[in-house]
């Protein structure tokens, strides 16, 4: 039997083999492109440790990225291997869980314009955009991700880009998920809209929408960010809030993050986040404080301290991810 | 008086810059791009003009003139574009084709339309089959 240390190094070797990113440095690309054909194929690992969970060792997501191009056609699928833990003796769930995260086929109508039909990322907010821990800065999730809105949609997408980088999308959905998943809102009808807006450094996205969950309860929501980038220093920050007829309302949901690149591939990363949820009768705040190291640029290294007022999560969280 | 003169100096090397052209091939469909525009052409954000998909070259890493471009044209820093490509592979979204050369670039703005990437004045004039999109200035104080 493998123990903890075996997997770790497995692990770590492995990683180390794959997150060689001379090429990507000097091409921004990731994955491999088969030759002479327009698939590129890629992915992703994410490994946690964390003192508060049952299997304190977790290969969180082991994912294939599958994507294509062909004239105004765009293909991009993603399937992860998730909850992989190292324990044999693990009771809480299944060991491993294989699903399809996203699929979904684009098509340009004209310059300015695509549609996108399929299973895709919520075109919501800014953390939802790339909810993956090797994208961000910290290996935690603000509470809103999940919470405030539908973090995947199986339906159709409208996007306009206005004045080169500004967009505007319609979101729209009435119809059953296409996939197995265990999102803490899984619906069967959503309309949204999400606007983009860029200038220079900052840029601000607003979005709203309604939903209604399998189980009837019918639920709007509405959410304001911004992110505010220079060379050394990230400020991003998301506010949404949600209002039902058949529950209770979840009045705000929020986060502010700040991270600062102080040498070129450390940082360190603090965020508040407030949230108020009628649901559980959960009001508090929750102080992150986090140390971020990208030996490669495709490789992370994170440790964060959660500090929790109400709930008992007070915790060090600590993580390696790798793209590849 | 020496000491004004010596600021003087300074200042004068310190904000010394050239030109930088962004050029399309010569049929291009448009005259010319706004900063916004090739922002978003050369992030992948708008991959089409004139109903056609464009060929965008970049150089590669450290070459002068894509620091040049990045600081200026784009203005991100190299942090902000890793952070950028990484997010844009996994929404599928690929980056600007490398090339190695001005000869590669005006070879391939030659022969592919429309297609769009950037040099130096002195460069582009002895190749006047190419349309001057854009005129920026590399301020190598940045």
């Amino acid at each position: 039997m493998l123990n903890k240390i075996t997997y770790l190094t497995i692990f770590i070797f492995f990683t180390y083999l794959i997150a060689d990113d001379s090429d990507i440095y000097k091409s921004n690309s990731y994955g491999w492109n088969v030759p002479n054909s327009q698939l590129n194929i890629g992915g992703y690992l994410d490994m946690t440790y964390d003192d508060e969970r049952e299997d304190k060792f977790l290969f969180n997501d082991i994912a294939m990225i599958l994507s294509s191009h062909k004239e105004r056609f765009d293909f991009l699928g993603e399937i992860e291997l998730v909850n992989i833990s190292p324990r044999e003796e693990s009771s809480s769930r299944s060991d491993v869980d294989i699903y399809l995260e996203r699929v979904q086929l684009s098509y340009a109508l004209s310059d300015e314009q695509t549609i996108q039909i399929g299973r895709f990322n919520s075109d919501i907010g800014y953390w939802n955009q790339a909810p993956i821990p090797i994208l961000e800065d910290t290996t935690t999730k603000p509470h809103l991700i999940g919470h405030m809105f539908p973090k995947s949609t199986t339906g159709i997408l409208y996007r306009q880009n206005l004045n080169g980088e500004d967009t505007l999308s319609f979101t729209l959905q009435d119809n059953h998920d296409i996939a197995h998943q265990d999102n803490l809102i899984s619906i069967n009808r959503h309309f949204g809209f999400s606007y983009h807006d860029v200038y220079d450094d900052f840029s601000l996205r607003l979005a709203g929408g309604l939903y209604r969950e399998k189980d009837g309860i019918n639920t709007t929501y509405l959410g304001v960010g911004a992110e505010y980038e220079l060379d050394d220093f990230t400020m991003q920050g998301e506010l949404f809030t949600q209002q039902s007829r058949d529950k209770e309302d979840n009045p705000y949901s929020g986060y502010l993050q700040s991270s600062w690149n102080f040498t070129k591939r450390e940082d360190l990363v603090a965020r508040f986040e407030a949230y108020d949820d009628k649901n559980i009768g959960m009001q508090e705040e929750i102080y992150l404080f986090g140390y971020l190291y990208r030996p490669w640029t495709n490789m992370a290294l994170k440790i964060e301290y959660v500090y929790h007022t109400h709930l008992p999560l007070n915790r060090f969280v600590y993580s390696l991810s790798v793209l590849f | 008086m020496f000491r004004k003169l010596f600021i003087s100096m300074l200042l004068f090397i310190s904000l010394n810059s050239e030109e930088i052209l962004i050029i399309g091939d010569k049929n291009f469909p448009k005259e010319s791009l706004t900063l916004q525009e090739i922002r978003a052409i050369f992030l992948n954000k708008k991959r089409f003009i004139g109903g056609e998909q464009i060929l965008v070259m970049n150089y590669e890493a450290n070459h002068p003139l894509r620091l040049c471009f990045e600081r200026n044209i784009l203005d991100r820093s190299e942090r902000s574009l890793e952070r950028y490509w990484r997010k844009a592979y996994y929404k599928g979204k690929r980056p600007p084709k490398i090339i190695k050369s001005t000869q590669m670039l005006f070879a391939y703005l030659d022969s592919v339309q429309p297609s769009i990437g950037y040099s130096d004045v002195n460069e582009t004039i002895n190749n006047v089959e190419v349309r001057i999109l854009y005129r920026g200035e590399c301020i190598y104080d940045r």
